[in-house]
């Protein structure tokens, strides 16, 4: 999962951004409001942590402009601004969770995980299609039951598929949902996942349309 | 010595002060009363003794009658009044009250006279023209204090009855007039210490002049407060808010470390950076304690030497020196140009704080390699300092937000809090010192000059 990082502080944004990779996040660090808003804006973000003390454009400012333009992305405020008030702004203005620093960082991997299957409409963190079950938190797939070894870029590219079943996805939004900045993208990386995830659990999973993208079928197949 | 003193109410007071003196007032009229009307009725009675006494001696003197005459009984006062004619020694009339001694001593005037039966007589006596007729005239004496009685009964006793009534009626009207006095009372008592408006000046309307001085004391007291409590909580709020940030910062980097496994290259790096958090944390500690030790005594903690001059020269000399390791470290030109001693008022606590934020301040925020010049001068009756580098400088909105609690130029990779400018303005502030900030002209960065008042050589 893709995740825009707004932060100021260099330790923490640091701190976070290492976090967060650990927790299986791919994330994106950005210093300040204008760039946090240009980024937010392309759409490749599964959701965003967002600073409201940030140089250039208030956190607030950015998250207002951004529900303006329809840009639905879930943000998470992370933000030293404790007082109710700022924290019924917050939501108010349309952030879809308010945390206070400090935060755990399994808390916060945990909450961006909400924040990403609320957006799918998922009621619970774990995806299932047929015999597929998806776990994201424990970063685990199962086959009938059976643990199923994944990469990284499998598990993520899975994910992003599950959680957008019935959706086809093309190439280039996968590619962006998948490769945080700074990673080189092999032309056919994402047809050696395709493939590799085809063979480890089901054929049927995964739907090519030839020209157009791939797709998790909504209604599960039967097992 | 002092007695611990009850509360004392000055609505009670005034009440019984006013009782009190209605009641003095009330008696001396009384007594007033009673000595006039005593003195009146004497006379009136008097006067009628001396008439009936004439009567009797003129009546005496027509009248050859040498048998004793008891007069008889006419009325029921008549017992009260007594007569005895002697006409050459010889009693030749007497009222049936009286025995035939006569009733006073004295032959002519007013007496009174104490009878046998215990009973008092005002006795007029007065002898004929003839000197041979006596009359003694007498009337008891209670006869006159019950008519002395009845008098004052009528009109001592009315206002006596209305004293409960006036009581009532002044409690009620001193409880009317002091009324905006327990408003206030009662006002200042709902006032929640938690809400906002606990201290809000109170309203001197409806307020009695008399009560104007207090009241307004009182709001200049709430205004002070205020500030204060507002400044504490300002700074608590920042204090607690700039806190956050590093916490953070050392939470996530020490979960990293934890979270490293067998990357040891990453946990060392998540170890460097939670220790660089933790000191970045304390100094932002130690700025926070001076600025709020700056906010509540802004004269600074050494207050007895407030006054005393202290050496600019050496205190930036002794700063320079501190801070020309980390200066080093980053290839960093720093340069200290000072003539001769400068004088400064001190406290010299305050102004090394002063020049330490000053220098790290352009120490932190210019490039490696950076030329950082310190200039001290002496021009008309002023100490300047004028801090200079050779950085990237401010822009115009910069400047006027710099000194803003926790304003940062955007875009800073150095760390910082944005308290040191908060510190040294407050510090220019306690020591009388101008504070200027402006574009280098020498080195093309940032120009900070503090130009003190030189005080006298002690």
């Amino acid at each position: 999962m893709r995740i825009l990082l707004a932060e100021d502080d260099p330790l923490l944004g640091d701190g976070l951004r290492a976090g967060l990779r650990q927790l299986g996040f791919q994330v994106d660090w950005v210093r300040d409001g204008l760039a946090a808003e240009r980024e937010l804006g392309t759409g490749d973000y599964a959701a965003a942590v967002l600073d409201l003390g940030l140089p250039l454009k208030d956190g607030l400012a950015v998250l207002r402009d951004l529900r303006q333009r329809k840009i639905a992305t879930p943000i998470l405020v992370l933000t030293a601004r404790d007082a109710v008030p700022d924290r019924i702004r917050g939501l108010d203005l349309g952030a879809d969770d308010y945390v206070v620093k400090p935060v755990d960082l399994h808390e916060l991997g945990a909450r961006l995980r909400s924040l990403v299957r609320r957006a799918h409409g998922q009621l619970q963190d774990a995806l299932r299609w047929g015999p597929v079950l998806l776990e994201p938190a424990a970063r685990q797939v199962s086959l009938h039951g059976a643990a199923v070894p994944l990469s990284t870029r499998e598990f993520d590219l899975l994910q992003v598929l599950m959680l957008n079943a019935g959706r086809v996805l093309s190439r280039e939004q996968l590619e962006q949902q998948l490769y945080s900045w700074g990673h080189e993208v092999d032309s056919n990386a994402i047809e050696v996942h395709i493939h590799h995830l085809r063979r480890k659990l089901q054929p049927e999973l995964i739907q090519t349309l030839r020209g157009v993208g791939y797709t998790v079928p909504r209604q599960a197949a039967p097992a | 010595m002092s007695r611990p003193q009850a509360p004392r109410s000055l609505q009670a007071r005034l009440l019984g002060l006013l009782l009190a003196l209605l009641f003095v007032v009330w008696l001396v009229t009384a007594l007033m009363t009673w000595i006039d009307a005593r003195h009146e009725l004497d006379e009136l009675l008097d006067s009628h003794l001396a008439q009936a006494a004439a009567l009797l001696v003129v009546q005496q003197t027509r009248a050859e009658d040498d048998d004793v005459a008891d007069v008889p009984m006419l009325h029921k006062y008549a017992p009260k009044v007594a007569f005895q004619v002697f006409h050459e020694g010889q009693l030749v009339m007497r009222s049936p009250n009286v025995d035939p001694t006569p009733l006073a001593t004295i032959n002519a005037g007013f007496s009174t006279v104490q009878r046998d039966d215990g009973s008092t007589w005002r006795v007029f006596a007065t002898r004929g023209a003839a000197d041979d007729v006596q009359v003694y005239v007498a009337e008891q004496d209670d006869s006159r204090s019950a008519i002395l009685q009845a008098v004052l009964r009528s009109v001592l006793l009315p206002p006596l009855f209305a004293l409960p009534l006036l009581a009532l009626l002044i409690w009620w009207a001193v409880r009317r007039e002091l009324k905006p006095l327990s408003h206030l009372s009662r006002q200042l008592k709902d006032r929640d210490g938690r809400q906002a408006q606990a201290l809000a000046p109170l309203p001197l309307n409806q307020l009695p002049m008399e009560i104007h001085p207090v009241v307004e004391a009182l709001n200049g007291l709430f205004q002070r407060l205020d500030q204060m409590l507002s400044a504490e909580q300002r700074f608590t709020a920042d204090a607690a808010h700039e806190l956050r940030t590093p916490i953070a910062a050392i939470r996530a980097q020490a979960q990293v470390a934890q979270g490293a496994g067998s990357d040891h290259a990453q946990r060392e790096r998540a170890l460097q950076a939670t220790l660089a958090g933790c000191d970045r944390a304390s100094r932002l500690v130690d700025q926070l304690l001076t600025l709020a030790r700056l906010e509540a005594n802004p004269g600074g903690s050494a207050a007895a030497d407030a006054g005393r001059p202290v050496d600019l020269r050496a205190v930036a000399q002794r700063t320079a020196a501190e801070l020309a390791p980390a200066a080093l470290a980053r290839q960093q030109d720093l340069a200290l140009d000072a003539a001769s001693a400068a004088l400064v008022p001190g406290p010299e606590l305050l102004i090394g704080v002063l020049l330490r934020n000053l220098l790290d301040n352009a120490l932190r925020y210019s490039p490696t390699g950076a030329q950082i010049t310190m200039q001290i001068d002496s021009e008309a009756g002023h100490t300047v300092l004028s801090v200079e580098d050779s950085g990237a400088g401010l822009n115009e909105p910069e400047l006027a937000r710099l000194g803003e609690r926790f304003y940062r130029v955007a875009g800073q990779a150095q760390p910082g809090s944005g308290l040191g400018w908060s510190i040294v303005r407050r510090i220019a502030q306690a020591t009388g010192a101008q504070l200027q900030l402006g574009r280098s002209e020498r080195l093309g960065g940032l120009a900070v000059t503090v130009r003190w008042p030189t005080p006298l050589k002690p």
